[in-house]
């Protein structure tokens, strides 16, 4: 029947428009309808379209983190239900050990039908404010379970046929922490209803037989797009390997991340087979979060216009074997899994560089991060403050272009921001003393890496604690094709009496008394190619702007200044360019 | 070149007073001129971007040739000019402004150019950070801070200041913005700095942030005022030569800048305040649109204007153009209340390609003016939005501007079906219609962009279409949207330079203010509207405004305790001056529900206060209509028939014979019943099949959907 219907080639290119422009608005949806800052002002969300057998038609993520991690629980749902699936059912999802990717990360599921015929499915997950568990949050460095993390919430049907299912929904909610999130989920549903009556009505317009065979047209042309892409990659097998530190639990732990990427005409496999053991506590991925991993890093290498849908990934094969530390076997805890993706994106660039030298990255600034809990001197209230601002180091440059300067953890890849520094002194005791770019923190190179930045506050409000978890503080990211690594990622906090202390990078520190300054360096990017090939004007340029000193120049690029100047003494130069 | 109302007798112009819009763009300066008698008269001249006062007064020279007025005569009665101008939206784009320096806290110098370490292409690598308004080398720090309750921690140093000084003086410096934080808690160390700096470099253009935008939020403030000077000294030049131009030819009227908030300001004003003039090119349309809303009786509408590259929407709310603080020019951030207008890249020029999943993609690269469309035949070879609107009928090849160019329909379509329809196994005819449906979706898709995003159905808008191609397109695009109707005014060509006629002048004020709604004191609340007031009365009373034309217009940002983005909350100068914050609270939970589809009230959950607002509106003297005098038309709709030719009917998939009617004789009311198509000189109407159109109205032509609207349209007034 379906090879009856003549593909318009046009009607092809509007119903991407058409997909792209439900997910869009259903994001919109639910950045306005959200109370947790989490999602409406970071935006912790993704939103997508379904067909009737779980295939992608379009997403939308604002972080690109959650790139794959809605398809998996679709497919999951429509194996779960068979045919038991009703017009009017809602279903909700997080569990980890079926295909969630974070525990905090709840989906919603609802089913579309037209004519009493099942023919999508629109959905979406946002990373919720708590999920019940040991600590408010979800965040705990002492979990090695995943009950001890979160509420394990398996498929289960929250509305049947259009009824909510009350004892259902209190026995959920009875579990979890804060008010607002049953309402941020009522956020999400709405947000689904709202992709249903969209997608009803374009099916209803142009008819379900028309509506599936140009949705299956769109999925081969996008797959064509990333076919071209792929095949433009030489054949063979590449290896690359990036290492974890320091599981939270034992000192000196370090676990490698070893990828094997096959590309074999116009398919690519990325194999972590060889990749540690899942550790014993919660530094362990999920499934679907380390595929998100690999996702998003494979995105950055090809053409950033192909559309988001099932074509695009149908060329792509995932293996991550259960047990190792990317996917964790039940019941291990996983929190820590989403911060697990710029190893994995490490490892990725590394083995493509030989095959895609135009197409990667040096390395990206690791995420180290800062929580602040306290009172409030002012006023006495209670604060809780995640430092973006201070976490946020530079991406590492690639063939033609430096790296993006603080731009934060490839995860995120600019997506989440900076406060502003006058709100922040309002919402929180502490004065800023500073954030700026650090000097001589691009890793070197003929496109230099991103700048880092380096952050002093001076804390108020007495007895606050600092939750420190990521990474970066033990081996330089790196250069690539002659280009250099950047610096260290480290925190330190200098007490009023003088004392300094540096923190582990998955850390707790309690009753830190007001007037100790905390000072953090977020690193920069990798350089990429030789840094004697830099373009000297960019030399000056970042001399004169004070982002390179003379001596870094000098000594890494080859460009020696007259004395107190910014003229170039060329004579100099020549020589040491030429050595 | 047209007249609506053509052969103004020497003896009319007498005892005539003249309003004239002047809205410079890339291609042509249009001129819309009303007399107060009711007389219009349309004009374009060509742009001349090396300076754009040039155009400005050959287009004023060449109307007084066309009106047979000699020019002394003519200037003397033109008592208003009302200027939109690109000078700044320019200087902005091709990084020409002046060189300029920041003077910020020490610990904070990158601020401007970090952005907040946004990325707006997140999988794209090889997406550059923008360029910075003043480079790192020229942004200097100085150890001075107020903390977050408005206390001196550490005084300014002024030996600092010297230091910097002796610097912008070496590096040539014409510019400085000068921005500290928390400087909107206690302005007193930038003013200091500010007033020091003046002192010392008199040549210079000194601005403070808290003379461009006194509120919360660093980021912002810094860059908004580093705007304000980097283009502050363009816009005080040309200023000076186009007074000093009208002065040449005995201009002895007021002239009016337009501001990107959609009010006019005085020159005077404009040069100190350069930022206001950032998007005064398009700012003009949504403000027409409002006046054609009310005239047909809608309270709301969105207004479209397709151009050669680039397609605009915005909003008209409740009779007033929606404005906001969240605008963005080139990813520059400006934090001054702006007009809401959503720009993507579609028009006349946006070329069709195939991607390489084989799919038609239309834009964003644009032809532009040159070479053009292929049609165009000045060596354009990609196939643009006019070429497929020329292949479809909807153009008529000899009558392309009145006939004053002629197209090359034979190319255009020979080179379309080359370049695009054979890679997608379609002839010209069928690649041109999927270029129109392709390029409709794109721009559907900016309408609901500016609707949905900001809490709006646009089921529920009437769509207002300016630009001369934006009428071939507007049907389709509002059967996408469900919108029942469509308005072409007779002014679509020019639409700016009319809706700059009714523009208000209009000032904004802010201050910070944060606390808890419940901590708020009485004294202090009014005390910073009392503030605002005499800032306001004494700038428009200086822009020759009485006390009885002014308006006040106060709005206060609120939010939840615990949110991070404040709603913006219109309240009544009554509700401020009585302190009645019950109401206030309630209003602002409604509009809370409205936008947001929750309010917390039940909850109890705590309001927290972060801005006061204040709008001064200094009503001015306006044309009663756009429309002009009626004139003898067509008598019957048969009159106005040209003839019939061949054009798309989206609705059928096909060509169709189509009547063609003369639009610029169509002025008594008449029914033209869709597929048909209305010629005017500069603007095309192509109603399709599912609709009917009234002529007649209020200067305009409705277009109406008659299965959305069967009953058919009401004539209101």
């Amino acid at each position: 029947m379906m090879s009856e219907i003549k593909i318009d080639s046009i009607l092809v290119s509007i119903f991407e428009r058409a997909f792209r422009s439900i997910t869009d608005e259903m994001s919109i949806s639910l950045t306005k309808t959200t109370r947790s800052p989490i999602l409406c002002e970071a935006k912790d969300f993704v939103t997508g379209l379904y067909d009737a057998e779980g295939n992608m038609l379009e997403q939308t993520e604002n972080l690109p983190i959650l790139s794959f991690s809605l398809g998996p629980v679709c497919r999951v749902i429509i194996k779960q239900y068979g045919e038991n699936i009703f017009p009017g059912d809602v279903i909700i999802h997080n569990d980890v050990f079926s295909m969630g990717n974070q525990n905090n990360d709840v989906a919603i599921f609802k089913p579309i039908f037209f004519e009493e015929k099942l023919v999508g499915w629109s959905a979406a997950k946002g990373h919720q404010a708590d999920i019940g568990g040991a600590v408010q949050g979800g965040y705990n460095p002492n979990a090695t379970e995943v009950w001890q993390e979160a509420l394990r919430i398996p498929a289960v049907k929250i509305y049947e046929k259009g009824v909510l299912r009350q004892d259902v929904w209190n026995l959920i909610f009875a579990n979890i922490r804060l008010t607002m999130v049953p309402e941020d989920i009522k956020a999400q549903i709405g947000a689904c209803s709202l992709g249903e009556r969209r997608l009803i009505a374009l099916v209803k317009k142009y008819g379900f037989p028309c509506f599936e065979a140009h949705k299956n047209e769109l999925f081969r042309s996008t797959e064509k797009m990333m076919r071209a892409e792929i095949s433009s990659v030489p054949n063979g097998t590449y290896y690359g390997s990036s290492k974890v530190y320091y599981d939270g639990k034992h000192i000196g732990s370090e676990f490698e991340i070893k990828a094997k990427i096959i590309v074999e005409d116009e398919d690519v496999t990325f194999d972590f087979s060889e990749t540690s053991p899942q550790t014993n506590g919660f530094v362990n991925g999920t499934y679907t979060s380390s595929c998100s991993a690999i996702t998003l890093t494979f995105l950055q290498m090809v053409n950033p216009e192909i559309p988001h849908n099932e074509g695009m990934i149908k060329p792509l094969t995932y293996i991550v074997p259960e047990g190792s530390i990317l996917n964790a076997s039940y019941p291990k805890a996983t929190t820590f899994g989403n911060h697990l993706c710029p190893q994995i994106a490490d490892s990725i660039f590394k083995a493509l560089g030989p095959a895609m030298p135009g197409r990667v990255t040096a390395g990206w600034n690791h995420l180290l991060c800062a929580l602040f809990t306290g009172k409030h001197s002012r006023n006495e209230e209670k604060y809780v403050d995640i430092c973006f601002m201070g976490l946020k180091g530079g991406s590492g440059a690639l063939e033609g272009d430096d790296g993006y300067d603080h731009i934060g953890m490839i995860d995120a890849s600019g997506g989440l921001l900076d406060q502003d520094y006058e709100m922040y002194e309002q919402q929180t005791p502490h004065l800023i003393l500073k954030h700026e770019y650090l000097c001589d923190s691009g890793g070197v190179g003929r496109w230099r890496g991103g700048l880092g930045v380096e952050t002093i506050i001076q804390m108020g409000g007495d007895n606050a604690t600092m939750v420190v978890f990521g990474d970066g503080d033990v081996e330089p990211n790196y250069g690539l094709f002659g280009g250099k690594g950047s610096l260290l990622n480290s925190i330190t906090l200098t007490y009023p009496d003088g004392k300094v202390h540096t923190p582990m990078s998955k850390d707790l520190i309690e009753g830190i008394p007001s007037n100790t300054i905390f000072k953090q360096i977020a690193s920069g990017g990798g350089g990429f190619g030789e840094p004697e090939e830099r373009d000297v004007a960019s030399v000056v340029a970042d001399v004169q702007n004070e982002v390179v000193t003379k001596e870094q120049a000098r000594q890494e690029y080859g460009v020696v200044f007259k004395n107190e100047s910014f003229e170039i003494d060329k004579i100099a130069t020549e020589k040491f360019r030429d050595l | 070149m047209s007249f609506i109302h053509q052969n103004l007798s020497e003896n009319e112009h007498i005892i005539m007073k003249y309003k004239l819009g002047i809205d410079v763009g890339g291609t042509f300066t249009d001129f819309f001129l009303i007399g107060d008698d009711g007389t219009a008269l349309i004009h374009k001249t060509l742009s001349t971007p090396e300076d754009s006062s040039i155009g400005f007064i050959t287009g004023i020279k060449e109307i007084a040739e066309k009106l047979h007025f000699n020019l002394p005569d003519f200037i003397k009665d033109i008592d208003t000019i009302v200027h939109g101008t690109t000078v700044a939206t320019n200087a902005l784009l091709t990084m020409n402004g002046a060189k300029t320096a920041l003077i910020t806290t020490k610990g904070f110098r990158d601020a401007l150019e970090m952005r907040r370490g946004i990325r707006e292409e997140r999988y794209n690598n090889h997406y550059r950070n923008v360029k910075p308004l003043v480079p790192r080398h020229l942004r200097y720090t100085i150890d001075e801070r107020i903390d977050a309750e408005g206390n001196a921690l550490k005084a300014v140093d002024t030996k600092e200041l010297d230091v910097i000084i002796l610097k912008l003086k070496q590096e040539d410096v014409k510019a400085v913005a000068v921005c500290f934080m928390n400087s909107y808690l206690n302005a007193e160390h930038e003013k200091q700095a500010t007033e020091y700096l003046r002192r010392a470099l008199p040549t210079l253009f000194v601005c403070g942030s808290y003379e461009v935008l006194p509120s919360v939020r660093f980021y912002e403030r810094v860059s908004t005022t580093c705007i304000n000077a980097y283009i502050g000294v363009v816009i005080d030049k040309y200023l000076e030569a186009l007074l000093e131009k009208l002065h040449g030819i005995n201009f002895t009227g007021k002239l009016m800048i337009m501001q990107s908030n959609g009010g006019v300001v005085t020159p005077e004003v404009a040069r100190k305040i350069a930022a206001v003039t950032v998007l005064s090119g398009p700012a003009a349309a949504p403000i027409a649109g409002a006046y054609y809303a009310e005239l047909l009786g809608f309270d709301n509408c969105i207004t479209m204007d397709m151009g050669g590259t680039s397609f605009d929407a915005s909003l008209v709310v409740n009779h007033q153009c929606v404005t906001s603080t969240d605008g963005n020019i080139d990813r520059h951030r400006i934090a001054l209340p702006t007009l809401d207008i959503v720009t993507i890249g579609a028009g006349g020029g946006s070329i069709g390609w195939i991607d390489s999943g084989d799919l038609l993609q239309m834009g964003p690269q644009s032809a532009g003016s040159l070479p053009g469309p292929i049609s165009y035949d000045r060596g354009g070879f990609f196939p643009a939005c006019t070429d497929a609107d020329l292949i479809l009928g909807y153009l008529d090849p000899n009558f392309f501007a009145g006939g004053k160019y002629i197209l090359n329909k034979e190319k255009a379509a020979r080179l379309t079906e080359e370049f695009l329809g054979q890679p997608l196994g379609l002839d010209a005819i069928q690649t041109a219609a999927g270029m129109y449906r392709v390029i409709n979706m794109n721009m559907a898709q900016g309408v609901r962009q500016v609707s949905v995003e900001r809490g709006y159905d646009p089921r529920e808008f009437l769509m207002i279409c300016a630009g001369g191609a934006g009428s071939i397109h507007a049907g389709e695009i509002c059967r996408e949207l469900e919108i029942p109707m469509f308005v072409v005014p007779d002014v679509a060509s020019i639409f700016c330079a009319a809706g700059m006629l009714l523009g208000d002048l209009k000032h904004d004020y802010v201050r910070s203010y944060m606390t808890r709604f419940s901590k708020l004191t009485k004294d202090k609340f009014l005390a910073l509207y009392a503030e605002m007031k005499l800032e306001a009365d004494a700038t428009l009373m200086e822009e020759g405004i009485t006390k009885d034309k002014i308006e006040y217009l106060p709005s206060i940002d609120l939010r939840y305790m615990g949110q991070f983005h404040e709603v913006p909350l219109e309240v009544s100068m009554n509700d401020i001056l009585q302190f009645n914050t019950d109401s206030i609270a309630e209003t602002f939970h409604a509009e809370h529900n409205r936008k947001y589809g929750y309010e917390l009230k039940h909850e109890g959950t705590e309001l927290e206060i972060i801005n006061v607002r204040l709008r001064a509106v200094g009503v001015t003297e306006k044309p009663v209509s756009l429309s002009g005098k009626k004139k003898q038309g067509a008598a019957t709709l048969e009159e106005a028939l040209k003839c019939h030719r061949p054009a798309y009917v989206p609705e059928n998939d096909a060509m169709q014979e189509v009547p063609v009617y003369d639009g610029d004789i169509l002025f008594d009311n008449f029914t033209i019943e869709g597929p048909a198509l209305i010629e005017q000189i500069n603007t095309t109407v192509f109603i399709g099949a599912s609709y009917n159109c009234e002529t007649g109205v209020g200067g305009a032509f409705i277009v109406y959907n008659k299965f959305l609207m069967p009953n058919g349209f009401e004539k209101k007034k």
